[in-house]
């Protein structure tokens, strides 16, 4: 342990990014996808407001799983070549010997077993990480697809197919966060933080505990690709290279279709307004006006033709029963009899007469139009005429 | 009020007593509950003077604009109204009416009349007065619509009969049956479509109290635009006040569980995190109220109109998502529970989750502990970690 310990190298700068591309979207994803799930706690508020609401919480979730999409994309091209092109051994696939490592790994830490396995490339942790990834990432991409585009789903299926997404999109949610948080956040950052991700390396120290059997290749010089020959190579990459391009152009359709394909469930249209008109006055309940008293043309006025009935309109109200200033206009005697000032009204002298100075001057408190009050000075200069 | 210098009738002593009791309303009124109980007066000794004018019939004033302004007052109506219960007098209210001729006033349409006199309300009903200044009736009669809903267009304080239970303070059962008719003197088309609806006509049709008239749902006085965002967002848990309470809910054999089941579902969900989260960028999802329908609430089970109908659903649907098909409406679950018998794939799916997530979890959490355990005892053994 005193000497320098030796590097050996792990991932390419490619697997790296890759790596991060896939944890910081898939965070995203937990992160935007929870609240959804739990929109009633205080939690799921505070990351909603956090984001500027929900709509921009939505588009994050679309933007990340949209990265991871790709990135699936991107990996499927990837395990392609590896597999296809440079025969390099399929070492995430799961064999009977992981589930024996398990067993003895468990048994070993119960004190029930002597001795830890010796493990490959990939240990049956990092396996079932790894497959737990895919399983998680056919669900969600699934349920994702008929939740974002509900009218295609359901030209194939039922109804209850889009509730029946949701509730798998949300379980399934809660197992890979959760699982996340237990298997690989104690696997690679608590048990022994395992750096290889992103620094690309591993010390032959740690990989003699955790990949002794790898090291044993790599030393022994078995590790690696087995196809070395260029022109081998060259061949193979030939026929590889328009087959991961037009799978390539497909996956990327398929991703554009997904994203765009429709967009009822994801744009906000305008909200459609309420179309009845607000401001309907009902009609309300005439009441019984008075008709206007008026003078045929031509006609002399008189008090039972024409002044009679005006004073009954516009005048009684005060001057009648209450008779205010002494004043009763309701009969033509009463009339000329006059109030308080004397008589209003002078027969033949409209000038002399109160009623007219009073209304002259502007100042009485119900007001005759002028040609009311023209009426009443030509019936009072005419002698003031009963009939 | 005082500046009375009217003493050539009625003298100081009839001004000095109306002032004196014109001070004890005011007083009591500030003090007091607006409208609380108080023994029933007499009619005042000035109303009558007021009356021997303005109790006669077809008294009016043309203004200028031509509209003809009705000064009767129908005694016997106002003898019935909750102000003359209270032993209101005339000039209680008519404060600048002090003498005979009266003082000028200058109004040029109806519309002015009212606009003039309706403050003269707040002088005993400050409470309520404050509150219809947050309405937006009074938005608008600020932003210059003169049509806007004032105190007495409500109110007609010469005809308003007692509203609230004076001991209680609760709507009186006849003032309740009464408010949508008097919404509906500006709000009449909407009141034709509230009157049809299942509210609506179980209220006017059958009396119902339980059910809500326009202000269960707007509130009274301070009145909000019910076209905002916020009030949109905030509709559901309008409507859940009555339908999640099981005393009403029973009655009809109506399920409580709408509102928990519409914000499990995406639209409740967004509408919920919109709420909480006070975004104001506008939303169309879906609340209560779209597909129910606003004024005109109908049935669920209606045939015409009923959304239990999937093809009238479809029609509701379809203003949001165009295209989709006959199968879209079963999206929605329909305020039901999964359960094995509706929509029993959504709840196997659920039941599947309540055993896998533990399963997987608590399996991967043994084996983690199983490792802490062994690390812990190798290290207390003083040996090698790694």
């Amino acid at each position: 342990m005193s000497s320098k310990p030796q590097f050996i190298q792990r991932f390419p700068i490619p697997r790296r990014i890759e790596h991060i591309a896939m944890a910081v979207s898939f965070g995203m994803l937990g992160l935007t996808g929870l609240p959804q799930k739990f929109p009633t706690l205080g939690f799921s508020i505070f990351i909603a407001s956090l984001f500027g609401g929900v709509d921009n919480l939505r588009i994050v979730h679309h933007i990340s799983a949209t990265v991871m999409m790709l990135g699936t994309g991107w990996h499927i091209l990837v395990a392609g070549y590896k597999i296809f092109v440079k025969k390099e051994p399929m070492s995430m696939l799961p064999g009977l010997k992981d589930a024996l490592d398990a067993i003895q790994v468990f048994l070993h830490n119960l004190g029930l077993g002597k001795k830890s396995p010796q493990m490959g490339r990939f240990n049956f942790e990092e396996k079932m990480e790894y497959w737990a990834f895919v399983w998680g990432a056919l669900v969600m991409g699934l349920t994702g697809f008929m939740m974002w585009n509900p009218l295609m789903t359901l030209h194939l299926l039922p109804g209850e197919a889009i509730p029946a997404a949701k509730a798998a999109h949300g379980g399934e949610a809660i197992l890979a966060v959760a699982a996340i948080i237990i298997w690989h956040m104690y696997s690679v950052h608590i048990k022994r933080f395992n750096q290889s991700m992103f620094t690309g390396k591993m010390s032959e120290d740690v990989m003699l505990h955790e990949h002794a059997l790898e090291l044993a290749d790599l030393k022994a010089g078995l590790a690696g690709p087995r196809v070395t020959d260029p022109r081998e190579l060259r061949k193979r990459k030939a026929i590889y290279f328009p087959i991961a391009g037009f799978l390539a152009v497909i996956m990327l359709g398929g991703v554009y279709g997904f994203v765009y394909g429709e967009r009822t469930a994801v744009d906000t249209l305008p909200p459609v307004a309420n179309s009845l008109p607000v401001y309907v006055p009902e009609t309300p309940t005439p009441f019984a006006t008075p008709q206007p008293v008026s003078l045929a043309p031509g006609q002399a006025p008189s008090w039972v033709s024409y002044i009679g009935p005006l004073f009954q309109e516009k005048c009684t109200s005060c001057h009648g029963a209450m008779a205010f200033g002494g004043l009763s206009l309701v009969s033509y005697q009463d009339a000329l009899v006059g109030g308080d000032h004397g008589m209003d009204i002078v027969p033949g002298n409209s000038q002399g007469s109160y009623l007219v100075t009073v209304h002259t001057g502007g100042k009485h408190y119900v007001q005759l139009t002028s040609e009311e009050l023209n009426n009443i000075i030509r019936w009072i200069d005419s002698g003031a005429p009963q009939q | 009020m005082g500046e009375l210098n009217n003493s050539t009738r009625g003298g100081h002593l009839r001004f000095l007593a109306v002032l004196a009791l014109i001070s004890l309303v005011a007083a009591v009124f500030l003090l007091a509950r607006p409208v609380a109980a108080r023994e029933v007066k007499a009619p005042k000794e000035s109303d009558s003077t007021c009356l021997g004018c303005h109790g006669k019939p077809g008294l009016t004033k043309t203004l200028s604009n031509g509209e003809v302004l009705l000064l009767t007052i129908d005694a016997s109506h106002f003898a019935n109204t909750v102000h003359a219960e209270e032993g209101l007098a005339c000039q209680d209210c008519h404060t600048d009416i002090t003498s005979f001729p009266h003082q000028d006033f200058q109004a040029n349409s109806l519309r002015e009349v009212s606009l003039q006199l309706y403050t003269i309300c707040q002088k005993c009903h400050v409470a309520q007065y404050d509150k219809t200044l947050d309405s937006i009736h009074q938005k608008q009669l600020a932003a210059g619509n003169f049509n806007a809903a004032i105190c007495t267009d409500c109110h007609n304080p010469h005809v308003q009969q007692r509203i609230t239970d004076p001991v209680t303070g609760t709507l009186l059962p006849d003032a309740r049956l009464a408010i949508p008719k008097t919404c509906a003197r500006c709000h009449s088309a909407i009141y034709q479509a509230y009157k049809d609806s299942i509210h609506g006509s179980a209220l006017t049709d059958y009396n119902n109290l339980d059910v809500p008239t326009c202000i269960n749902c707007h509130g009274v006085h301070n009145i909000q635009d019910p076209t905002t965002q916020s009030f949109r967002n905030n509709s559901p848990l309008l409507c859940s006040r009555c339908h999640t309470d099981a005393a009403i809910m029973s009655k009809y054999n109506l399920s409580t569980q709408v509102l928990n089941t519409y914000v499990a579902d995406f639209h409740g969900t967004t509408i919920t995190l919109f709420e909480e989260a006070g975004s104001n960028k506008p939303s169309n999802k879906p609340v209560c109220f779209d597909c129910h329908g606003v004024h005109d609430i109908k049935r669920v089970d209606d045939p015409q109109y009923g959304i239990a109908m999937k093809k009238n659903l479809l029609v509701k649907c379809q203003v949001c998502h165009p295209g989709a098909n006959a199968n879209f409406p079963s999206a929605w679950m329909s305020h039901y529970i999964p359960s094995q018998k509706v929509y029993p794939l959504v709840y196997y799916i659920n039941l599947f989750y309540k055993f896998f997530i533990p399963t997987v979890l608590g399996g991967m959490a043994i084996f983690v502990l199983s490792d802490v355990f062994r690390r812990l005892v190798t290290k207390i053994r003083g040996g090698s970690l790694s």
